[in-house]
Parts: C-alpha cells; structure tokens; sequence
C-alpha cells in the first residue's frame, strides 16, 4: 500500500493537476524519489541538489514538521500521509 | 458596560473580551500593511472592532480587477484612481468615525519600516510578497512586536501567529524566500475572494486576542487551508531551524531589515524604464515562466531574456533576476508590477 502525498498548487503542473498522489517507500526520500519516477521534476522542486528539503518548502508527516522528525530519512508507513507545503506570495 | 458605545455590545457580552477586553481594543495601535484583499478585511473588522488607532501602508492604486475581493473599494474609486491607503481610510472613517485612520501611500522598505510600525500593539500582514514579509518578521523580532502572517494565492491560504518570545518565527518554519519567478502570485493564478477573506478573518481573530489581552488563546500552529480542495490542516510548528538555531528569533540577526536582502531598484535615465535588482540565487526557469505569463500578455525569450509585455508595460527579466520593467519611471509601480508578474 502506497502513502499519500498531498502536492500543492506551486507543483500540480507537474501531476497533471492531481492534488493527492501516492508513493511507495520507507522513508520521505524513498517516497519523494518514486512520486519523481512517476512525474518527473517532481523531486527537483522539493530538494535542493544536495538532497536537502528547499529552504522555502516544509514537508510534514500527518502534523508534524520532518526537520524535527528524521528529515528526509524519518520513517513512513503506508497508514501516515506527507504533505508539501510551500510558503505562499499571495495577498 | 454603560460607559462602553452600544455599538461594541455584543463583542463586550462575549466573556472573554469583556468590559476589559473592549477597553483594552479601544486603546490599541494597529499597523496593516498592505491594502488589497486581505488588508481591507482586516481593516474593516477592526474598525467595526473599535480598535483605537489604526495605519493603513500600500503603495499601489485600485484597479478594477481589485473589486472582486477588495471589500472596502467601490467602482467610484476606481474610477477617481485613488491610492488603495486613501480610499479604504475614507471607507473606515465612515464605517466607524471613532477609530484615528492614517493612511500611508508608501512602498515598505527597510529604511522606513522600524519608523512606520513605531509604537503598534501589532502588525497584521496584507502584503503581496516575501519581501515585505520577511522584512516584518525581522522587525517584528527587534521591536518585540506581535505579527501575523496571512497568504492566499488561489484556493488556499496559509497563516500563522507571530509572538516574539513566545512562539516560532517565519524563518523558523520557511528559512529564505523563494527565488523569483518560482512561485504563483494572484496576478499569475488568481485567487478566490472565500480564500482570503477566510485566512484575513483568522488573522483578525488572532489580533483580537492579541489586543485585548488574551495571549493564551493564540493559535500557535500554521493553518493551510484550501477552500476548492475542502482542505483545513493545523501544522505543528517549532522554535529554531532543525540541527541549528533561527536566525532571527534565536540569534538576532536580522538580514532583511539590515538591507542586504533588498532588491535594489534604479531608474533606468532617459529610458522610461526601472531596473530591478532581484539576486534569484538560481537561475529562473523562463519556460516555467513563460508558460504562467503566456495567459496574460505576450511572452518572448532566448537563453538570455524574457520580455512579457503588458498593456503599455514590458518587463524583462535575465535568468538571474534582474529585471527592466519599461513603461514607467515611477520605482514604486515598477516594484509592484515586477512582484505581481514575476514574484517576490
């Protein structure tokens, strides 16, 4: 069973418009890496090229903020949801 | 309550405001920046609120394509060209003759922001970008001023409550802005007046509390909200970056208000044109940009430049960031024309 991954508006050209995708993986990294497999560049918009999460994106696991977990290596099932969350312009 | 107008009645029955409370609101300083959708909210509810003393900051002028989320604007406005500060203070006064309205037609920037929010109780975010915002988190920080930050671009919105002191700051959460180009803004994808209306509202409750004395009742997490998708999430937030401390609330350095964050702007003499000077960090992805652009105006570009031309206007921006916006000598349009198509 794949874990939900909500994407916001900044990425849905990317999904084809899809709000919620579902990737497979153990970790956040793994999961990011199989939603870039599907819909590639996915993974570039989330990460800087180091493999660290983009200072201006969070990434939260049900409620909570990943740094503060394991970061990208914090562990996932299949029963938590990810979600991106950008910081937004708008006003 | 008998010496209380009886207009306030029904938020002084409420029990935790109070006789207190409302006497509290009557004497309190607010600063809004920014006079767009989610300023004008604000004002209006704070003004109906009875707040003591109310600074309206906007750099801009309405336009038509405003009155679809701007509450305080009519199409008279529109049509005398009025700064958006001006006709939402005329507004105000006549909503609520008792609240001191000062309207300040100015671009907020670091060498006048510490000036401009001096003595306020707290500062509700209206603005249109990560500059403004950034810059207020900083000062927020220094001058140990409550702020609370709202955003909204199309069916969402994002909000959070700014206690120096007490809880996590912007840069705790989002450690730089985005570089620009990157992210959407009203004027590229729109935005549902439910949006901002909803975040402009859940700002003003936090002010209300924060006003009237009601610290513990501040909401300490981030909201993200989507009023298309029927989405509404409390996010846990916490104090500091992970593996390091804040730059701002932790070890008071406040980058934005010292400067060196600033886009510089210059006119371009004899060009009718302003140069914008926005380090991106990474070079911009024109043909992402582009393809947000193409909906609006016209859009061309090489390897080396992306022209957007719109009505008298041309902006043209290099992969660095930097940007010429041609059609006006006026910096302050030219910012704001360059924060609504390109960003930040």
């Amino acid at each position: 069973m794949p874990t939900s991954v909500r994407i916001p508006v900044q990425l849905r050209t990317l999904t084809g418009g899809q709000e919620v995708i579902t990737g497979t993986g153990g970790s956040v990294l793994e999961i990011i890496e199989d939603i870039d497999r599907q819909y590639p560049g996915l993974k570039d918009r989330i990460c800087e090229s180091e493999g660290k999460v983009r200072r201006f994106v969070n990434i939260f696991l049900n409620e909570e903020d990943i740094r503060f977990l394991e970061n990208l290596q914090t562990a996932v099932t299949e029963k938590d949801e990810l979600s991106i969350i950008p910081a937004i312009a708008g006003g | 309550m008998s010496d209380l107008p009886p207009r306030y009645s029904r938020q002084v029955l409420f029990a935790e405001i109070g006789t207190a409370g409302q006497k509290r609101l009557l004497g309190s300083r607010v600063v809004i920046v920014g006079c767009g959708a989610l300023g004008t909210v604000q004002a209006e509810a704070l003004t109906r609120a009875g707040i003591g003393r109310l600074r309206l900051i906007d750099r801009d002028f309405i336009e038509e394509s405003n009155l679809q989320r701007q509450t305080l604007f009519t199409e008279e406005d529109v049509r005398e060209g009025l700064p958006k500060a001006v006709a939402a203070r005329r507004r105000l006064q006549a909503i609520n003759a008792s609240v001191a309205v000062e309207d300040r037609v100015e671009d907020l920037n670091y060498r006048n922001a510490e000036s401009l929010v001096e003595g306020a109780d707290c500062i509700l975010d209206g603005t249109d970008n990560f500059e403004a915002r950034f810059l207020l988190n900083d000062l927020s920080q220094k001058r140990r001023i409550p702020w609370i930050y709202g955003a909204a671009v199309g069916s969402q919105g994002l909000t959070m409550t700014i206690v120096p002191g007490r809880t996590p700051c912007l840069r705790c959460v989002f450690e730089s802005p985005p570089p620009p180009g990157t992210t959407p803004t009203c004027d590229t994808a729109g935005v549902l007046a439910p949006a901002v209306n909803l975040v402009a509202s859940l700002q003003v409750a936090e002010a209300l509390k924060i006003l009237s004395g009601r610290l513990e009742r501040i909401n300490r997490s981030l909201v993200s909200l989507d009023v298309w998708q029927n989405t509404w999430r409390r996010l846990e937030i916490q104090s500091g970056l992970a593996g390091g401390d804040c730059p701002a609330c932790h070890l008071g350095r406040y980058d934005f208000l010292e400067g060196e964050r600033e886009s510089s702007t210059a006119i371009l003499c004899g060009r009718d044109s302003v140069q914008i000077n926005q380090p991106s960090g990474q070079p911009l992805d024109f043909p992402q940009l582009g393809h947000r652009l193409e909906l609006l105006g016209s859009v061309s570009y090489n390897r080396f430049l992306l022209r957007f031309r719109l009505k008298e206007f041309e902006i043209a921006v290099f992969p660095d960031g930097r940007g010429i916006v041609k059609g006006t000598r006026d910096p302050q349009e030219a910012r704001s024309l360059y924060s609504r198509y390109i960003g930040n």
